[in-house]
């Protein structure tokens, strides 16, 4: 049985049905923005803990030259140590029959007694692991396989160490080393064209002339030891066998990128819905203040027919709890809908054995409290100013409202305003934070909208600057050893190449100050045209004959700029160490490097002229015939090219923005719609006497609403600008947080973006007015005059 | 009380005809009859008092005669001008230019001064007098830069007046002018109207459940269940300030 007062509610709640949609929409927004980030949190968190449970996850990894198994032993005698598992690891060419350009495989040896893998368990997903005397199986990576039509049973072929192997596939597989699928310092995916391949050891090593030995060790700590000491005793055991230094987990490329995936979530769980629940709270606080005041009488009535003040005040917090309710709703099964979307792409980059969304209840549960309470405290004073009120007191009329001249005309400017533009002025004056915070909503749905245009417009910039600008060759060829140029030329030679630069790169270890990095210097020849090195304002920068340029965001990280000396001992060869000044820094997006005259690094390294890759221009009309020899070439380790690496980017990364470019607008529409109406609604319901009045004395009806959307129109015009801006802001701080080490966006927003975004909240202010001016056509001017207020 | 020159009564003559006027108005599945078929003529320059009980219709006529409503049948004619039927517009430009109102609740826009609520219609209408004028006229020439907030019911409802006249009206419709205000306060605002009506020759009509008013009208119509029921003429009209009630 529903009590009267309930009854009174629903009745109240169905006359406003409107504003209740709007006010739950906005709160909706919010709250699907947390449900979804917090449950993509719990799902990639739990995953990823699952996987690297049930499979093994080594604790360091390290890659080295060549060790012999007993300097593997001997790392498992360090304390702290609980297992060890040494591997070969190389990166070969495969050759597959429908496609035109080499792909690249990352072969990973299994263990070497034929036994299961201690560390980085492969996840079987169809077929069996190689029989342990058979040198040709192997367990291919599950998105390369899927991505080219490869199952058990068939066949494929691999450059292993200069000769074409037939590898027979006999299963199906994935680790969670290999979470995030991609060669060694690319930031996107190709599945496509790289794989990891798993095969038995002693067929690899032997190939590569390490039977017996290693070139890759991954280490699991026991409970509770520290990585750091294990990292300093396994660098002193390895470093005489090449070693470039272990890493700690979450250095290892992987595992860095699903922990920022989950940094950009958690910082987003946060953010977002706050402002989109503030906004909220300030709705609902404003349409439930206009409810109590045109309710002022039935308050007095209810509390002299002997409710008491709690009575009265629970009856209007209700109100506050329906809406409350019906936005976490929407806002549950809106994040819930949004977080599996997400899920389903996120299995294009992060490949776990399975990935299901997974509801984060606890935020469902912290999103109603959140939601309500955000309301309840706002409209907490309202409902007690109400109730406070003696009966006799609350049914007299309320006195009008106390207005004051406004700023503009205090200093003088009374002249230059009409009587309804004073009116307009005034009403924000007397109560600036309803206009703050209607004007806040539209700033937010303002910024909102810049931002995926902000997305796109940076990414449009970064492929063009980066594949036009920069890297103007068609094809990067890393060879799998240093080679004289006689390589080079081997490769300059290759039908349809038209011009050929030489690339020559070393690992080294940077030093400045307490800063440290690891990466390669590439030394390039000063006249290079292909990959060129651009500064802030996109002019090449011309290699110096002495001294390093290198990444602006490198210097940044360690905190040098142009003229300071880093040191850099070089991990290959000799390993020489030299102090080098830097003469230049280049804005580029992806990863850190640092560069050389190719000269100046033969210099260094005390070497003729070798080489370890080549960058190539081809003329398309031979570019089949110049694939078709490339893949038999035997040194090509790994080819990128570039048509391939846009092709892939924008299959996932555009998907991506597109996808997330399609929810900010959603949120946009939304948030400027929700806010204008509810604005508009309330200043028709507010001021109906005195609109009515007007009417009555004569004003047209398109007078009368313009005299209504004035001051909304004001508030809209003053916060678009401040929109835009926040716009830029709001990009600046997301695409900031997607930016590492490893990945970065320049933010570049075009003036069409802003336009979109001016024209978008226009247009839902106006559609906004169009419906409230409908209301204001309705409206009965003899019954709202002869009313009490 | 500061008075400005009068302008001369702007017409002689019949104002309003009423024929067979009806108001049937729709509430659900029931038709109430507002109006039952009234008969009227209002000429200019009489101060004309409407009486009646609660649902005797007299707002009803009021309404019609103020062009916010149309009647449902018969004939409504404003100086030869057919309102019955009229169009939306039609009824705004006449509500702009002919017709003054007042209020039971002075309905003034608190955000506006005295002024510029006057200012509000000044600048819409054709032939107005200034809002300074038309303030001194109900006597607020002193309190003109205040806001409703900061004057008595009284003050309000004489800015309301000073709003409704200062166009220069023809007719001034009062619905209850004195019905949220004590006696004292309910006289000023009469002496208010009754010195427009003398001054500027308004057509004036006032409703009211308080018979005493008539005693300051031309003429008196009692209304009853939608009907004139009577129609007294008074010989000599009491100044407002010689009323009591």
């Amino acid at each position: 049985m529903i009590s009267p007062l309930d009854r009174k509610l629903l009745r109240d709640l169905a006359k406003m049905k409107g504003q209740v949609v709007a006010v739950s929409l906005v709160m909706a927004c919010g709250l699907a923005m947390m449900i979804m980030t917090r449950s993509l949190i719990l799902t990639l968190e739990s995953t990823r803990s699952t996987y690297y449970q049930q499979n093994a996850m080594a604790d360091i990894f390290a890659n080295l030259k060549r060790a012999p198994l007993s300097v593997a032993e001997r790392i498992s005698d360090l304390p702290g140590v609980a297992m060890v598992e040494p591997r070969v690891a190389v990166d070969v060419t495969l050759d597959l029959p429908g496609l035109t350009e080499p792909a690249t495989g990352h072969i990973v040896s299994l263990p070497e007694d034929g036994g299961p893998q201690k560390l980085n368990r492969v996840f079987l997903r169809s077929g069996r692991f190689p029989r342990s005397d058979d040198r040709r199986e192997v367990v291919l990576g599950e998105t390369f396989a899927n991505e080219n039509g490869l199952s058990p049973g068939d066949s494929l072929v691999a450059i292993i160490n200069g000769h074409r192997e037939t590898l027979s596939i006999c299963g199906i597989g994935l680790s969670p080393e290999f979470v995030f699928e991609a060669r060694a310092g690319e930031t996107l995916p190709d599945h496509k064209r790289f794989s990891v391949i798993w095969m038995n050891y002693r067929a690899l090593a032997v190939a590569y002339n390490l039977d017996g030995a290693f070139n890759d060790v991954c280490v699991d700590l026991s409970p509770g030891a520290k990585a750091e000491p294990v990292i300093e005793e396994m660098d002193r055991l390895l470093t005489p066998y090449g070693a470039g230094g272990a890493y700690m987990r979450k250095e290892q490329a992987s595992a860095q990128r699903l922990d920022d995936e989950l940094r950009v979530l958690h910082s987003l769980s946060v953010l977002y819905p706050l402002v989109f629940l503030s906004v909220a709270a300030f709705m609902v606080n404003a349409v439930l203040a206009r409810i109590v005041r045109l309710q002022r009488e039935q308050i007095a009535q209810m509390k002299a027919l002997g409710y008491s003040s709690w009575q009265v005040g629970f009856h209007y917090l209700k109100f506050v709890l329906v809406i409350g309710i019906l936005g976490t709703i929407i806002g549950g099964f809106g994040g819930r809908v949004l977080g599996e979307k997400f899920v389903d792409m996120y299995k294009t980059f992060f490949r776990f054995p399975n990935l299901l969304f997974q509801m984060d209840y606890s935020a469902l549960a912290i999103a109603l409290l959140i939601s309500m309470g955000a309301s309840a405290v706002g409209v907490l004073s309202v409902v007690w100013q109400a109730v406070k009120l003696p009966p006799a007191e609350a049914m007299r009329p309320e006195p009008p409202a106390d207005f004051k001249p406004s700023f503009f005309e205090k200093i003088g400017l009374t002249r230059f305003f009409s009587p309804t533009f004073r009116m307009a002025l005034r009403n924000i004056e007397r109560r600036p934070w309803q206009a703050v915070f209607t004007g806040g909503g539209l700033m937010l749905a303002t910024g909102l909208m810049v931002l995926p245009g902000a997305m796109s417009d940076s990414i449009d910039y970064l492929l063009t600057y980066q594949w036009n600008s920069v890297q103007r060759q068609d094809v990067s060829v890393f060879l799998t050893e240093p080679t004289s140029s006689q390589g080079f030329h081997s490769l300059e030679h290759l039908p349809g190449v038209t011009h050929a630069e030489q690339v020559r790169s070393v690992p080294a270890r940077l030093k400045y100050a307490q800063y440290e990095r690891k990466l390669s210097v590439t030394g390039i020849s000063r006249d290079c045209t292909l990959n060129r090195l651009l500064d802030e304002s996109g002019k090449p920068i011309l290699m110096p004959d002495e001294g390093l340029v290198m990444s602006k965001k490198l210097a940044e990280v360690i905190g040098a700029d142009i003229g300071d000396e880093v040191e850099i001992e070089v991990l290959e060869g000799r390993r020489p160490t030299l102090l080098v000044p830097i003469r230049g820094l280049v804005t580029d997006y992806a990863g850190v490097a640092a560069y050389m005259d190719l000269t100046a690094l033969h210099r260094l390294m005390k070497e003729g002229d070798t080489v370890n890759g080549a960058y190539l221009s081809v003329d398309q009309k031979h570019w089949d015939e110049f694939m078709r020899e490339l893949k038999d070439t035997p040194r090509a380790g790994f080819v990128m090219v570039k048509r391939d690496q846009l092709a892939a980017f924008r299959k996932t990364t555009g998907e991506m923005i597109g996808m997330i470019s399609g929810l900010y607008l959603m949120l946009a529409i939304i948030v400027a719609f929700g806010v204008v109406y509810n604005s508009a609604r309330i200043a028709l319901s507010e001021r109906s006497r005195e609109l009515a009045t007007l009417r009555v004395v004569g004003f047209r009806l398109s007078e009368v609403r313009g005299i209504l959307i004035s001051e909304l129109s004001m508030i809209v015009l003053s916060a678009i600008p401040v929109g835009l801006v926040f716009g830029r802001g709001l990009a600046l701080f997301i695409m900031s947080s997607f930016s590492t080490e490893t990945v970065r966006m320049p933010i570049v927003i075009k003036s069409s973006t802003y336009s979109l975004a001016v024209i978008v909240v226009l247009a839902a202010a106006v559609i906004s007015f169009t419906l409230v001016s409908r209301m204001l056509g309705k409206l009965d001017m003899v019954g709202v005059l002869k009313a009490r207020d | 009380m500061n008075a400005a020159t009068p302008p001369p009564p702007i017409s002689t003559g019949v104002v309003f005809e009423a024929r067979k006027v009806r108001k049937v108005y729709q509430t659900g599945e029931v038709d109430v009859v507002a109006l039952h078929g009234v008969d009227l003529s209002l000429n200019a320059g009489e101060l004309v008092c409407l009486l009646g009980a609660s649902g005797s219709g007299k707002s009803t006529l009021l309404n019609i005669l103020g062009g916010l409503d149309v009647p449902t049948s018969g004939e409504l004619i404003y100086k030869g001008w057919n309102l019955d039927g009229a169009e939306e517009n039609t009824l705004t430009l006449f509500r702009r230019n002919c017709v003054g109102f007042v209020f039971q609740f002075y309905n003034l826009i608190p955000s506006l001064t005295a002024r510029e609520n006057v200012a509000l219609i000044t600048s819409i209408s054709r032939n107005p007098m200034t809002p300074e004028e038309a303030l001194e006229l109900v006597g607020l020439g002193a309190r003109m830069d205040h806001f409703p907030s900061q004057l008595s019911g009284g003050e309000q409802q004489r800015v309301a007046i000073a709003r409704a006249i200062a166009k220069r009206p023809e007719v001034l419709l009062c619905d209850e002018p004195t019905g949220a205000l004590d006696v004292t306060t309910g006289i000023t605002v009469l002496e208010a109207v009754e010195r427009i009506n003398r001054e500027l020759g308004t057509l004036t009509v006032i409703i009211t459940h308080n018979a005493v008013m008539s005693e300051m009208a031309d003429r008196v119509l009692h209304l009853s269940d939608g009907k004139i029921v009577d129609s007294t003429r008074n010989e000599v009209r009491l100044p407002a300030s010689g009323l009591k009630w």
